[in-house]
């Protein structure tokens, strides 16, 4: 098994994190936006991976099982605005309820937690698989 | 011999048997040698363009530009323990008494 093929594995998974990543800072960044050139408030996006056959030059058992992972696509979510009562707001309707984003704090707080740990697990993998390659060097010492 | 845990994945293992030899005549160890050599080079530039794009703020991003770089170090590992086996067997043939 190649090494170099090891590192592309961890390297997908590290881009699949990254872009989660990227996902959730546009929803908490945009969590107070009412005005999207669409019209109405931001919508809160999540995102959809999905996993490949390696393309690497992996043993011939190893390529079908083992898959990288690709950002599949990044979709809206489609629950309704939250409607919150706030009539100095100049996007409020005529009974003073402003549609505010569907994107729920604490949830993305927590989604946060979560790919920041993931992509530590993947920095962790790469650093074993780097130590039992240099492992592999120091053979017959 | 496949472990019972990579069996329940559905992997089977085919022995290929045939030795990692370029098609055709049998190279000799300067050839392999200088082989690596180039493929160290070439892992060697491609960590610095990764690094240079990284830095840069292009379309590389930074564990792309690390994983390239670890890439070259174990590449270039790789090649110094050959050539440090290399040399003790050449110091070891020198030795010889005549």
């Amino acid at each position: 098994m190649d090494i170099s093929a090891s590192f592309s594995l961890c390297g997908s998974a590290l881009s699949a994190q990254r872009a989660k990543m990227d996902v959730i800072t546009s929803n908490l960044a945009n969590a107070d936006v009412t005005r999207t050139a669409e019209g109405g408030p931001y919508r809160k996006k999540s995102i959809a991976l999905v996993s490949e056959p390696v393309k690497d030059n992996f043993d011939k058992s190893l390529r079908d099982a083992l898959k990288t992972v690709r950002v599949a696509e990044v979709t809206e979510d489609a629950s309704p605005p939250r409607l919150v009562h706030n009539p100095s707001h100049p996007d409020a309707d005529a009974k003073g309820f402003v549609a505010m984003p569907n994107v729920n704090l604490m949830s993305e707080m927590a989604d946060m937690i979560a790919v920041s740990r993931s992509y530590e697990a993947m920095v962790t993998a790469f650093d074993a698989t780097k130590n039992m390659a240099l492992k592999t060097l120091e053979m017959g010492k | 011999m496949i472990d019972a845990t990579i069996k329940g994945l559905g992997i089977t293992t085919v022995p290929t048997g045939k030795p990692l030899r370029p098609s055709g005549a049998a190279v000799g160890f300067a050839d392999a040698l200088k082989g690596a050599v180039a493929e160290t080079n070439k892992l060697q530039r491609a960590a610095d363009g990764a690094a240079m794009n990284a830095l840069a703020g292009d379309t590389g991003s930074l564990h792309q530009a690390m994983i390239a770089l670890e890439k070259a170090d174990i590449s270039f590992r790789t090649l110094l323990q050959v050539r440090n086996r290399v040399l003790e067997a050449y110091q070891e043939i020198m030795r010889i008494q005549v």
